[in-house]
């Protein structure tokens, strides 16, 4: 008795576990699928967080970025780290010790900054600070302070400057430049791989070799040759916006060969010849049928292509000629790291390397694991 | 004309239009950077306390050949460069080809010699990964193809320099140590030559490594359930007998195919490494030209010639190709679909 309820109750689940599973549109599909690849799962819930952090820069980071937040007594100082005990005993609120700067007979004359165990400086949470602007409104609230003086998480920089702060500004910053590059080479690749695909043959031809033409120059050099042209009187922003128009504007091709790649499968099927023989009209096959077909693998490509415009806004900028320094972009942090200082004496600059790894691989855990979720042969391969 | 030399023709000849198309992106390019060399000489004669006139100007245009129309101007540029003249750079007043010389030849070389450590690497290792059924090698490899990506190489090379400079006392950076760097051709300049350029070599190949094993193991995993290594299989082949017979000379196809890319690849890091090892090559030359002195006519010629390279690889390895392959030569335009 009691196994049979048992047997009809697993058939029932298994017959509602078909019915979900050959009912379920596209992207249910390819969520399932997803939540399945474990690493690609931390991997996203990591992007998540970075992405979050980047938007949220201004509350989290608990002084402003860039010189009007910097703390003129502890320059190129070491990062604080919060602990609960030391020899007086325990105290539940964290704290970190304040620091003091000397300069006398006995440190040879030399500034040397030493830490003031006297001095401890608690963490308190939600305090008010150095004012932004938060869509649209102005705030001062950030989500950690310290009651008297200032805490740096990561250290600061030879001004001063909070690098915990300039961190997470960073990535807002190159999350923005990828974006934006990414949206202009989309648009691009959607209108040239979609008009050779879709007409083939000759305009196929000539739109191949001239994207063949333009993948084959070293985007880099490329790059660079175009940043050249960015005159130094220009200010921090429209600088930002060319560099991401830049990386948009070479970019495209190997988004416009997937798209042409996709386009020229799909016209050939078999469902589109029958909404052909139904008398569908060339603009409703493409609405309603070849681009639903294939969003799913746009959507991948693009993640997938989204580190490689962060790594080209970082070489860019590493090199002198992408952003600059008052901006706070990930290659901007990285080409701090170069001086000789820095490796020997101030290695806490090497924090937002971290940082820059982990975002990027993060993009390329989760682009990995979405192409593997929207191939429905992926699983029967391994 | 049998079907091996018309294929290598139709591929010469596409390699050729290629050619042009870029060259006629890096002449635009060039065109695009605002003031001529015309103007330049005169701001340089202005200096010199010679008031100019716009008359002056149009006399030395005229002279350069400057007020000619674009699409001559960019014909006599492109069939100079096919015989090696890139003109002067107006900047430096020196030959560029001249001032590119053996600098492009090393950077060509060591390009290659990375690209080379590559595959040496990545095929072996990639095939066995893939037909290694091992967790641990399978993601071990997955995660050292991902650190090839986002682990930035000037980091590394960061890191080699500090590993050197604390234990040997030598930085490792430039082509040459300081006796050599300006020193006529001889054995020991080879000598010392090769002593310090496995360094750059090591850190351009780092990623191009791990990009490659990738595809070679993608590849081949893709090969691995074909039906023909099945059959094989079922005749009593087994081990690295079967494996190299049959799926790794398939893959050997797609892998030979990808040269160019990865080349391209290597040249993109080819100035981030220049500046972090302070290589006095074609790499820091680019950079050069274009972030401090906005010398176009050498940021043009270094960008042809890297992508001149490129196609060139293209051209030998499909050559290759079809060589290998008799299926290549009848699929002469979808050879690289």
């Amino acid at each position: 008795m009691t196994d049979s309820t048992v047997a009809t109750s697993v058939a029932d689940r298994e017959a509602r576990r078909k019915e979900a599973y050959f009912t379920a549109s596209q992207s249910q599909l390819i969520w399932a699928r997803f939540r399945k690849n474990r690493s690609a799962m931390i991997a996203g819930i990591v992007l998540a967080v970075m992405i979050l952090l980047g938007l949220f820069a201004d509350f989290v980071g608990p002084y402003n970025p860039t010189i009007a937040g910097r703390d003129a007594d502890y320059t190129n100082g070491a990062p604080q780290i919060p602990r609960f005990c030391d020899d007086d005993g325990c105290s539940l609120r964290p704290f970190i010790y304040g620091t003091k700067r000397e300069r006398s007979i006995a440190t040879n004359f030399r500034w040397v900054t030493t830490q003031d165990t006297d001095d401890k400086r608690y963490v308190q949470f939600f305090v008010h600070g150095d004012s932004y602007r938060f869509l649209g409104f102005n705030a001062d609230l950030h989500l950690f302070g310290v009651d008297k003086g200032y805490i740096h998480l990561f250290g600061t920089d030879d001004a001063g400057k909070d690098i915990f702060s300039r961190t997470l500004h960073a990535i807002r910053t190159s999350l923005a430049v990828g974006t934006i590059g990414v949206v202009i080479s989309f648009v691009m690749a959607l209108a040239i791989g979609g008009v050779a695909g879709y007409f083939g043959v000759r305009i196929d031809g000539v739109i191949q070799m001239i994207t063949d033409a333009v993948r084959v120059v070293p985007a880099i050099p490329l790059f660079m040759a175009l940043a050249a042209f960015v005159p130094d009187t220009w200010s921090a922003e429209t600088r930002f916006f060319f560099i991401s128009i830049i990386l948009g504007l070479i970019g495209w091709p190997t988004l416009a060969r997937r798209v042409r790649t996709h386009i020229l499968v799909e016209r050939n099927q078999d469902y589109v010849l029958a909404a052909r023989l139904s008398g569908a009209r060339p603009g409703h096959i493409i609405r309603r049928h070849l681009l639903p077909s294939f969003t799913s693998y746009i959507i991948v490509d693009l993640v997938i292509s989204f580190p490689y415009m962060v790594l080209s806004e970082t070489a860019l900028s590493f090199i002198g000629l992408g952003l600059k320094d008052p901006v706070n972009s990930l290659g901007v942090m990285l080409q701090n790291t170069t001086g000789a200082d820095v490796l020997l004496n101030y290695q806490w600059y090497f924090i937002p390397v971290i940082f820059f790894v982990t975002l990027v691989m993060a993009f390329v855990f989760v682009g990995d694991g979405l192409r593997d979720a929207a191939d429905p042969y992926a699983s029967s391969r391994k | 004309m049998g079907p091996f030399l018309r294929f290598a023709t139709l591929r010469a000849g596409l390699a050729l239009v290629t050619l042009l198309l870029v060259s006629l992106i890096v002449f635009s390019l060039m065109e695009l950077v605002p003031g001529n060399c015309a103007e330049r000489y005169l701001a340089y004669k202005n200096t010199q306390g010679e008031n100019i006139s716009f008359e002056d100007i149009a006399a030395e245009e005229a002279r350069l050949g400057l007020d000619q129309p674009f699409l001559i101007r960019w014909g006599t540029w492109t069939a100079n460069a096919f015989q090696g003249d890139f003109g002067t750079s107006c900047i430096l007043r020196v030959d560029i080809a001249q001032l590119l010389g053996d600098k492009f030849l090393i950077s060509a070389l060591i390009c290659f010699a990375a690209l080379f450590m590559a595959y040496l690497i990545a095929i072996p290792v990639g095939i066995y990964a893939a037909s290694s059924r091992n967790p641990v090698i399978n993601n071990a490899l997955r995660l050292v193809s991902y650190l090839g990506l986002a682990l930035p190489n000037f980091l590394l090379a960061l890191m080699i320099m500090l590993f050197f400079t604390v234990y040997y006392g030598d930085t490792m950076t430039g082509l040459f140590s300081r006796e050599f760097r300006d020193a006529e051709w001889s054995w020991a300049r080879v000598q010392d030559f090769l002593g310090r350029a496995w360094l750059p070599v090591f850190i351009l190949g780092w990623s191009a490594t791990a990009f490659a094993l990738q595809t070679v193991r993608a590849l081949m995993l893709d090969e691995n359930d074909k039906l023909y290594v099945t059959a094989a299989r079922a005749r009593g082949l087994y081990g690295s007998r079967l494996r190299w017979r049959y799926p790794a000379r398939h893959a050997l196809g797609p892998i030979v195919n990808s040269l160019g890319f990865d080349l391209n690849r290597i040249f993109n890091e080819l100035p981030i490494v220049a500046v972090i090892l302070t290589l006095t090559e074609a790499g820091a030359l680019l950079l050069e030209a274009l972030a401090r002195s906005n010398d176009q006519q050498l940021a043009g010629a270094i960008i042809f010639l890297l992508t001149a390279t490129i196609v060139g690889l293209n051209f030998v390895t499909d050559l290759a190709l079809a060589l290998l392959d008799p299926r290549m030569r009848n699929s002469v335009l979808g050879a690289r679909a």
